[in-house]
């Protein structure tokens, strides 16, 4: 069992990694954007396998912190580039 | 079998942060960022320090995330149409710049590469006993808390944590220097739209309660003042983003008192214990959990404030110049 | 007891096969609308599925409450995340600036 959610958390890192082409060829702040939610989601997977296989229940409290943060930085976008132009939504 | 979660890891972690700083476009650079703040919150967790990744997951993630898509803004030809900036900016020096710029950076590489020597040598000879974890945790009973992390904090080394917390108000203090006191006073631009508004009420009492949750935590696990900081902080960032500025709305000296709390109560803590005679932050023993609890609660509402208020100016600050630069 | 280990195991899978659905989607779709699509519902999908694995496996039910939350607002700020970044893409698409910012 363990040796499988090795394997689980290695193919998900591997994700991750497959994602960072994204932030590469962008071409839109809004697609780079996109991949920080992939990475966040992508990473409360991992965190939630890590927690079975160290049994640490702990790590779930990281994965909520990375949850509820996640949608801070789509708002810091969105609305701080309005604040700039002057412009109501 | 578990080594390849960690090569991975390792990997990842050192290349992202090289192509942090090799990138081309600044929108890159800041995007591999989080994605290296992930990769160092799973590296923490791999080293068994979940207090560390929670932290790094707070502040990569939630603050420093934004303030750098705040800075993102500033250097974007969408947005800005002085070019000149952005030129600077994105294609720096002139080949004289980088000649007169290669003694300093020799020399910034040699230090750190110096610095690097020494601290891995320091690793290196690191007791197998783990240095004072032994004390500390023989130590426990008496400091109030269960969880060795936050009785270190906390406790025994309190005089490290009243400075950290001096420092994030330095770092306002700054800002204020920089920018004008008056900044944070100017109403935010509202959120139209209603799905905006929803999600950022809705997020507000979940933000809260965890934070809550993680600071009450820190006594027996993994969590504690700075952690529930960023959480209540990411709160105000959010709603001064909404357009509901939540220190533009309170009275100044409120607002100072809410800034000043934490390290004000701290210092007023310790001094009492001196005047009993002990030395200073000398909890005794018997009232010991409950004051680490008023204290961690003081500090993180005052470092919330302090991380709402920085970003709260920040935001602002650039509007100033860039209405001077339109009229040139 | 296999027969839950067996469950974990598929759920697990699953997931997985729709985590690499959703980053092949944000890597091969050609616009940022399609991009949006394919990971705002692929990749929530994906952590259900490890959600409902893990909850099943670790099998306490404070840490089940906390998984299955952890899902729902995922839902929740993902699905706005979408509509977000869409209309966010929209406004600066109209005004004519093709121009890659930063």
């Amino acid at each position: 069992m363990d040796v499988f959610f090795i394997i689980v958390i290695v193919f998900l890192l591997l994700n991750i990694a497959l994602g960072l082409i994204r932030v590469w060829r962008g071409p839109t702040v809004a697609d780079r954007l996109l991949t920080t939610q992939l990475f966040g989601t992508t990473g409360m997977a991992i965190l939630l396998v890590l927690a079975g296989y160290l049994e640490e229940l702990t790590l779930l409290n990281v994965a909520i912190t990375f949850n509820v943060l996640a949608i801070l930085l789509v708002i810091g976008l969105v609305q701080a580039r309005k604040n700039k132009k002057g412009e109501t939504p | 079998m578990s080594v390849l979660i960690d090569l991975l890891l390792a990997i990842l972690t050192v290349y992202l942060a090289l192509q942090c700083l090799l990138a081309q476009r600044l929108s890159q650079s800041v995007f591999l960022f989080f994605a290296f703040g992930l990769a160092l919150a799973l590296a923490w967790v791999r080293l068994g320090a979940v207090d560390v990744a929670i932290t790094e997951a707070a502040i990569a993630a939630g603050f420093m995330g934004v303030l750098f898509l705040d800075a993102l803004r500033d250097f974007s030809p969408a947005v800005s149409e002085n070019q000149e900036d952005l030129k600077a900016v994105q294609n720096p020096p002139s080949k004289n710049a980088t000649k007169s710029l290669l003694l300093p950076r020799l020399a910034l590489g040699l230090g750190l590469g110096l610095f690097l020597l020494i601290a891995l040598e320091a690793v290196w000879k690191t007791p197998d006993g783990g240095g004072l974890t032994a004390a500390a945790v023989a130590l426990l009973p008496e400091s109030g808390v269960e969880h060795p992390v936050t009785a270190v904090l906390l406790n025994f080394r309190a005089y490290d944590t009243w400075l950290e917390i001096g420092v994030i108000l330095l770092g306002l203090l700054a800002i204020y220097a920089a920018g004008g006191i008056n900044l944070y006073r100017k109403p935010g631009v509202a959120a139209k739209d209603p799905l905006l508004r929803q999600v950022i009420l809705f997020s507000t009492p979940v933000l809260f309660l965890f934070g809550a949750f993680l600071l009450y935590f820190g006594k027996t696990g993994p969590g504690g003042a700075f952690q529930a900081a960023v959480l209540w902080g990411a709160i105000g960032i959010m709603l001064h983003l909404g357009g509901w500025p939540v220190f533009a709305v309170l009275p100044r000296w409120l607002g100072q008192l809410i800034l000043t709390l934490g390290l004000g109560f701290f210092l007023v803590l310790g001094f009492l214990f001196m005047a009993r005679g002990d030395a200073l932050f000398e909890y005794p023993p018997a009232y010991a959990g409950i004051l680490i609890l008023i204290v961690e609660t003081l500090a993180a509402i005052s470092i919330a404030a302090a991380l709402t208020t920085i970003y709260a100016n920040i935001n602002q600050m650039q509007e100033e110049p860039k209405q001077n630069e339109s009229t040139t | 007891m296999m027969i839950k280990e067996v469950i974990t195991v598929i759920l697990l899978l699953v997931g997985c096969f729709f985590f690499l659905a959703g980053t092949l989607g944000v890597l091969r779709f050609p616009d940022l609308f399609s991009r949006l699509h394919a990971l705002t519902k692929a990749d929530n999908l994906g952590l259900g599925f490890i959600a409902a694995g893990m909850a099943l496996h670790i099998a306490s039910p404070w840490a089940a409450l906390k998984i299955i939350s952890i899902w729902l607002f995922t839902l929740l700020a993902s699905s706005t995340t979408c509509y977000l970044i869409a209309r966010f893409q929209k406004e600066q698409d109209q005004p004519k600036n093709g121009k890659e910012p930063g």
